[in-house]
C-alpha cells in the first residue's frame, strides 16, 4: 500500500472545469504518481433540474467526482496535487479529503493552504 | 403593489430615515402602498449555528422578531434599504439579518423581488465596503437590485440641506415602484466593476493570476488597456455566481447537508479530543 493516498472529492459545481481522465493521465505521467478517477452521479431530473437528497446519506455515496492520487514520494505528490488544484481547484469541504491516508490528507491540506487552492 | 422601507439606522429623523421617507414618497407617487420598518426597533438575536433551519423543517428555534421581519419582507414586492456607513461597512443590523437568512437562500422564498439601496456616509474614502452587506443580503434573498447609491452627508438630519440627494431619493423610490409594476430589472445606478453586484472591490487570488468579486465569487482576469484597469470575467463564472439558485442548491445539498454524516462518523474521536478544552478557561455561568 502507498504511503500517501489522497482522495480529492469534488461535488457538483466544485471543479473549475470538467475532470477528464485523459488530463489526469497527463498529470500522473508528468509527476510520476498514480492517479485514478471515479464518478458517482445519483442526481435525478425533477422538473427540469438535477436534484438529490443528501441528508443522512453516507459521504461516499452522494454525487461526486473523486480523484485519487497514490505515491511514495512526497515532493512528487505535492507537485501533482498542485497541478490538480491549478486545473480544477481544491476540494471545498472539510470532508473533501475523506478516506485519504493521514499523511496524504496533511499534504493535500498544506498545498491548498500554500496555493489558496484556486479559491 | 407594496414597497417596504427597511431602515438600518437607530437614529430617528436621521439622514437614512429622511432619505427612506423621501424615497417612499416617490414610491407612493408611482402608486405603491408603502410601509417603513426600522430594524433597530426589533430584536434580532445572533445566529447560534444550530443548523436546525438547514437540517429540520421546523426551522430556526430562536424566539425573536426575525420571523416577523421575514413576514414583512414577504408581503412586499419591493424593498428600499436605507442605512448609514459608520465605519467602512453598512451597519451591523444588516449582518445580523444576513446570518439569520441563510436558509432563505436555499428555499428561495423571496426570489425575484426588487430592491434599491441607499447608504449615507460622512467621509469620502471610508466607504469601500459600504455595499458589501446590502449586496450579500439581497444576494441571499435573490432580489433584483436596481439602485445602489451612496449619499454624502454627516450630522443628524443634515441631508435636508441637500436638494439633489433628496431628489435622487425620491426618484429611487419612484423607479423602484415602477420596476415592480413593469417587472423591469434594468439597473439604474452607475454600473460598477462586477456585472452582478455592481461593486468595485476585487480580490486577488493567491495564484496571482486570477481575481474575483469577493461577494459574487465570479472570477476573471485583470486587464490594463491604455492605462485603464478592467476585469475580463469568465462567462461560466458569471452564469454560476454565488447566489444563483442552482449554485445555492448545490451548496446546501453537497457542502452542508453531508456534513452531518461527517460529524456523526467523527463523533467518537472528537469526544476524546475535545475534553482538553472543555474545562479550560471556563467562563462563569
Amino acid at each position: 500500500m502507498s504511503k500517501y493516498i489522497v482522495h480529492l472529492r469534488y461535488y457538483p459545481g466544485d471543479s473549475l472545469e470538467e475532470i477528464r481522465p485523459t488530463d489526469l493521465d497527463r498529470i500522473a505521467e508528468e509527476h510520476g504518481v498514480e492517479v485514478s478517477f471515479e464518478k458517482i452521479d445519483k442526481r435525478e431530473m425533477v422538473d427540469g433540474k438535477l436534484r438529490e437528497e443528501t441528508l443522512d446519506r453516507p459521504l461516499e455515496e452522494i454525487s461526486q467526482e473523486i480523484i485519487t492520487i497514490r505515491s511514495e514520494d512526497e515532493p512528487r505528490l505535492r507537485q501533482a496535487i498542485a497541478a490538480i488544484y491549478d486545473r480544477y481547484r481544491s476540494p471545498r469541504t472539510p470532508y473533501g479529503l475523506w478516506g485519504s491516508s493521514p499523511e496524504g490528507a496533511r499534504l493535500a491540506k498544506a498545498v491548498a493552504d500554500e496555493t489558496g487552492g484556486g479559491w | 403593489m407594496k414597497i417596504l422601507g427597511l431602515l438600518a439606522s437607530y437614529r430617528k429623523n436621521g439622514n437614512s430615515d429622511i432619505l427612506a421617507k423621501e424615497a417612499l414618497m416617490g414610491a407612493e407617487e408611482a402608486g405603491a402602498e408603502v410601509e417603513l420598518l426600522r430594524l433597530t426597533d426589533h430584536r434580532i438575536e445572533p445566529c447560534q449555528g444550530f443548523g436546525l433551519c438547514l437540517f429540520r423543517k421546523e426551522g430556526c428555534h430562536i424566539k425573536d422578531d426575525v420571523k416577523f421581519i421575514w413576514s414583512k419582507i414577504g408581503e412586499a414586492d419591493g424593498i428600499l434599504l436605507s442605512g448609514p456607513c459608520y465605519f467602512l461597512e453598512a451597519t451591523a443590523v444588516i449582518k445580523q439579518l444576513i446570518d439569520r437568512a441563510w436558509v432563505l437562500a436555499h428555499r428561495g422564498d423571496f426570489r425575484g423581488k426588487y430592491a434599491s439601496v441607499m447608504i449615507t456616509y460622512g467621509t469620502k474614502g471610508w466607504t469601500s465596503l459600504a455595499m458589501l452587506q446590502p449586496n450579500i443580503f439581497f444576494g441571499i434573498l435573490g432580489f433584483k437590485v436596481i439602485h445602489r447609491e451612496a449619499v454624502h452627508t454627516q450630522g443628524l438630519g443634515e441631508v435636508v440641506h441637500e436638494n439633489e440627494s433628496l431628489q435622487k431619493a425620491r426618484l429611487i423610490g419612484f423607479e423602484l415602484a415602477q420596476a415592480v409594476q413593469k417587472q423591469d430589472p434594468t439597473y439604474r445606478s452607475t454600473p460598477g466593476l462586477c456585472p452582478i453586484c455592481q461593486d468595485w472591490n476585487i480580490r486577488v487570488l493567491k495564484d496571482r493570476k486570477n481575481v474575483e468579486c469577493p461577494t459574487c465569487g465570479v472570477r476573471g482576469r485583470l486587464t490594463v488597456r491604455d492605462g485603464v484597469i478592467d476585469v475580463e470575467f469568465d462567462q461560466r463564472a458569471l452564469a454560476e455566481y454565488r447566489f444563483d439558485p442552482e449554485v445555492c442548491y448545490n451548496h446546501f445539498t453537497y457542502h452542508i447537508k453531508p456534513s452531518r454524516d461527517y460529524f456523526m462518523r467523527t463523533k467518537d474521536e472528537r469526544k476524546a479530543l475535545v475534553q482538553r478544552y472543555k474545562n479550560y478557561l471556563k467562563a462563569e455561568e
